[in-house]
């Protein structure tokens, strides 16, 4: 596909004209193939050469691209001569597609006019484009529907068009039947684009007002924002004002992705694009905040800026007590990239020194986890995760707490209370009783259920996020094979019976392996934590007595016997050789794990916590 | 320059059939195998190349191993002997066993064996239970094994028998029989191994497969414990984690290898130690598999003493120390958990060092890893 050929007087043009500036986003659940379609798109215009097209351009980290998830917003410009004739530029932003990035899914919302919503033609409406398609009608956003994957046996396009115009009120049937993997029904899309979004509105010589979408630290450059201008314009050697953070900066370059960075003269009314800032810290350029101008700005900020707040808490601990340093930058380094990121210093008896660190959620977690040992080689032991707990002392003084180790004395305790969440729960009717099982087992309510079609439930929860973290997710899915989806958000704090409890390995307390439950469920999950601990220890030279409890109070007790006979009897001449080998693998396997108190401790015991079954 | 070899092995990789459990380098052949001859050929002319480039003036010990030896015939056996004995000075004086699997070893061949110089048979017993045997792989039955040893014993003093222990199925009590069989018969050597499941074995298939349960750690500890108590009152001595031997009975061969005696392996997988005080090799099939430092060959050497009942003396851990300055405090750790005790300026194993001696050869390895 050759690049669409630009006029001579196109390229000069200096002010893009807002009329022929279509932005948009493409929003689909997990896996309904988003990605692939962005690649197609750039494809099909020419942005990207089909030889250099790597899979999934726009998914820039190894994570994403393996996970096949995005976590980072991306704004990418391609030209597009439509079928009228006329040269447009499209700005296409690729959200984040996950429940932890809500907030940054909602603020690439704002900065488009209308969104392209994919549903995968075999699966259907799930939890995601429930989710993703009300954030895009809350902003107010045109959607176009697009069923996408219609190359495969088992797509059902009509189908899947009556749930959306079931489940979701969309009007699907000039929905766009389009394969991201073949190409077919791209064009469409891009037409559709063209003639359904509506172009951008806005004053081109009011003050500045400009979204900020997302943000990132270049290492050369400083702190790079991606924005999108909503009134005025911006251009290198303007003076700017972030509203939120007060900070001020100056504009040191202007342009688009395409999907290399290209400089430009300046971004104006409707156009979306990155900015270079040169600030150090990219805590001051915050995702939802405002750019105006530092002199003769305005006044009040666009709306929906809220700070975001991390939601999960786990201790990573290095396994060598030399990593820690390395440890220490390695979270700073990604902090530059990533605000939501927090972390502070945690000793803890058994680990040593580590860091209690807060993130966004659950899979923001686990690749900043994979990204530390991968790209930082370091060896972590990570503790079971926790949520931020409101204590409230006698007298009425609150701890926020994000470990266990921080709980007061029950005696000094009034109340707890704890993070809630709404979560939605998209199945087929006949998973109505297992998914009623496992959520009101995990302490869950139950609000109300719909039926978006005869083939799909939309029920609605209230549940403690602490519950949720315990594997909440991958047990609904085992237990409707793998057909419910899931969102949530945030729905606040309210009182719990909380109580702390303690796992003494050979009659000490191991703090890192202390957790926060329900009184109710505190002995069901001290029993089964036992039986759990006392399978992924392995026998050691001595006898190892594992009890939870609570308090002085013992709740569960089990016994890792004495290791009885570990020995290669056979020892001639090869096998001296042999040995040698065996034994350093030995000592490989016992490198990944801890040793407490002479108890060699494997890794998994302090994932086991998350692992229990209802 | 290298220390002169005490020691030889000669591997003789053909077998009836192979054992469930076996992994070692050995296929199944008819002993009529022109592919036996050839490779006896190859054996016999690198025993003589060793000869004339004087590399078995100083060998003490001599040790036909397999696979199974006494499977390729007489014919083979009395080529290969022959050779020995004019390549090296093959006098009683010289330890020289052969293995041999209780169907294969006949009465002219024990008196063939004899009359050619070997002195001393280990027989592959494993166990007098027909059933284990047959779950084994074995191709012998308990009959078998009781007349073999018997016909052993009309011309050899020195006849061992391996026993194993912890086989799926294996009762307490049909094991202890096995120990009396044992006693009874009168043999001078007895070594009790514990079934392992090898990699890539007929056994592991089995096992994971779950058509035989895994052998258990703990019936085997129990087991190697009444070995232990059986044999030792019955005279047998235990002088490493597996072997039992009347007084001087001890397998001079397998002590070589454990008091870090430079030895020569010719055939399939056989295993070449060559050192000097400053370096330590093993080559198998022409592959360097150990290349080993100072302080690797003192902290090897003090874990094979450690095999041993005997245990390493003070002065060996004092001398260690000078090159592995932790081996003091290494040792006393072992002490402290148990795995070894001292006695009379020496630092013996202890039944949990004994038993558990991953553990403790791991502590001793680590010095110099």
């Amino acid at each position: 596909m050759r690049p669409s050929g630009l006029l001579m007087h196109e390229r000069q043009v200096m002010t893009q004209d807002p009329k022929y500036i279509r932005n948009f986003s493409i929003i689909a659940h997990i896996d309904h193939g988003k990605s692939t379609l962005s690649d197609r798109i750039l494809e099909l215009t020419g942005t990207v050469s089909s030889r250099d097209m790597k899979e999934q351009v726009l998914d820039s980290m190894d994570i994403e691209r393996e996970r096949g998830i995005t976590i980072k917003s991306q704004a990418v410009r391609v030209d597009y001569r439509a079928d009228d004739g006329e040269l447009y530029q499209f700005n296409l932003i690729d959200t984040p597609g996950h429940v932890d990035f809500t907030y940054e899914v909602s603020r690439s919302l704002a900065a488009c006019e209308g969104a392209v919503l994919v549903v995968d033609a075999t699966q259907g409406v799930e939890a995601q484009t429930v989710a993703n398609a009300m954030m895009a009608m809350n902003a107010d956003l045109e959607i176009i529907p697009l069923i996408n994957k219609i190359d495969l046996p088992a797509a059902e396009p009509e189908r899947v068009k009556q749930e959306i115009e079931d489940g979701l009120a969309i009007p699907a049937d000039d929905a766009v039947l389009a394969s991201g993997k073949t190409g077919a029904g791209v064009h469409d899309l891009l037409e559709a684009v063209v003639y359904d979004i509506p172009a951008p509105e806005g004053d081109p010589s009011a003050p500045l007002r400009a979204l900020i979408f997302d943000s990132y630290f270049d290492a050369y450059r400083g702190v790079v924002a991606l924005v999108r201008v909503v009134d005025g314009s911006m251009k290198k050697g303007d003076r700017i004002h972030m509203m939120a953070t007060g900070i001020d900066a100056l504009v040191e370059e202007v342009g688009a992705r395409r999907p290399a960075e290209t400089p430009m003269p300046e971004l104006s009314v409707g156009e979306v694009g990155y900015l270079v800032t040169g600030l150090k810290d990219v805590s001051h350029v915050k995702v939802g905040d405002t750019i105006t101008n530092a002199a003769g700005g305005v006044s009040e900020p666009l709306p929906g800026y809220r700070e975001v707040k991390p939601m999960v808490f786990t201790g990573l601990f290095p396994i060598e007590g030399d990593q820690y340093e390395p440890l220490k930058e390695a979270l700073e380094k990604l902090s530059l990239n990533d605000p939501a990121l927090i972390w502070e210093p945690e000793k803890s008896h058994a680990l040593g020194f580590g860091f209690r660190v807060g993130f966004l959620g659950l899979l923001h977690m686990e690749v900043i986890k994979e990204r530390l040992e991968r790209e930082f080689g370091l060896d972590l032991l990570a503790t079971a995760p926790s949520v931020e707990y409101h204590v409230y002392r006698q007298g009425g003084e609150m701890i926020s707490l994000h470990s266990p180790q921080e709980m007061p004395d029950p005696g000094e305790i009034e109340r707890i209370e704890e993070p809630y969440l709404k979560a939605k729960i998209l199945i087929p009717p006949d998973y109505v009783g297992a998914v009623m099982d496992l959520t009101v087992a995990r302490r869950g309510t139950f609000v109300t259920m719909n039926y978006l079609s005869t083939t799909t439930v939309e029920m609605l929860w209230e549940i403690p996020l602490s519950e949720l973290i315990m594997d909440y997710f991958d047990k609904l899915k085992s237990n409707t094979k793998g057909y419910a989806s899931l969102d949530y958000e945030f729905d606040g704090y309210k009182p719990s019976k909380l109580v702390k409890l303690d796992i003494l390995l050979s009659g000490k307390p191991i703090d890192a392996l202390s957790f926060i439950v329900h009184r109710d469920k505190a002995y069901d999950r001290g029993r089964i934590l036992t039986e759990r601990l006392k399978e992924i220890i392995p026998r050691q030279m001595f006898e190892v007595p594992i009890q939870a409890a609570i308090g002085g109070r013992v709740l569960a007790r089990e016994t890792v016997k004495a290791k009885r006979k570990d020995v290669l009897a056979k020892c001639y001449g090869g096998d001296i050789s042999r040995k040698r080998k065996l034994l350093e693998k030995q000592k490989a396997g016992k490198k990944r794990m801890k040793n407490i108190g002479n108890v060699e401790v494997p890794q998994e015991a302090f994932m086991a916590i998350l692992k229990v079954d209802d | 320059m290298y220390d002169p070899y005490k020691a030889l092995y000669l591997h003789i990789p053909f077998c009836k059939q192979r054992c469930a459990y076996c992994d070692f380098a050995t296929r199944a052949a008819d002993c009529d195998d022109p592919a036996i001859a050839d490779y006896v050929d190859e054996l016999v002319l690198e025993i003589r190349r060793a000869s004339r480039e004087g590399k078995l003036g100083s060998i003490e010990t001599v040790y036909i191993g397999g696979g199974t030896p006494s499977h390729i015939g007489m014919g083979n056996l009395s080529k290969l002997l022959y050779t020995l004995s004019t390549s090296l000075h093959l006098t009683p004086e010289v330890e020289c066993t052969m293995e041999a699997n209780p169907e294969s070893l006949t009465e002219p061949m024990v008196k063939d064996l004899w009359a050619l110089g070997v002195n001393r048979l280990s027989i592959g017993v494993q166990s007098f239970d027909d059933d284990l045997l047959r779950k084994l792989g074995r191709v012998h039955d308990a009959e078998t094994a009781k007349r073999a040893i018997a016909c052993a014993q009309t011309r050899f003093e020195n006849v061992s028998i391996d026993l194993m222990c912890g086989i799926p199925g294996q009762s307490h009590e049909s094991f202890a029989a096995d120990l009396a069989c044992a006693i009874e018969a009168g043999v001078a050597h007895v070594s009790v191994y514990p079934l392992t499941v090898e990699e890539n074995t007929l056994l592991e298939t089995l096992v994971e497969s779950g058509a035989l349960e895994a052998p258990v750690e703990d019936v085997q500890a129990i087991m190697m414990e009444t070995a232990l108590r059986v044999l030792d009152p019955a005279g047998y001595a235990r002088y490493e984690v597996a072997s039992y031997a009347k007084p001087g009975f001890e397998c001079r061969h397998n002590i070589a290898y454990w008091t870090g005696k430079p030895y020569l392996g010719f055939g399939t997988s056989a295993v070449t130690m060559t050192q000097n005080e400053a370096r330590r090799m093993r080559v198998q099939d022409g592959q360097v598999i150990d290349d080993l430092d100072r302080r690797q060959m003192c902290a090897e050497d003090l874990m094979l003493g450690m095999r041993m009942v005997q245990g390493v003396s003070d002065e060996q851990v004092g001398a260690a120390a000078l090159l592995l300055p932790e081996s003091l405090t290494v040792f006393r750790g072992l002490v402290e958990a148990g795995l070894a005790e001292r006695r009379e300026g020496r630092y013996l194993p202890t039944v949990m060092g004994w038993l558990c001696g991953n553990e403790l050869y791991g502590r001793i390895f680590d010095m110099a890893p």
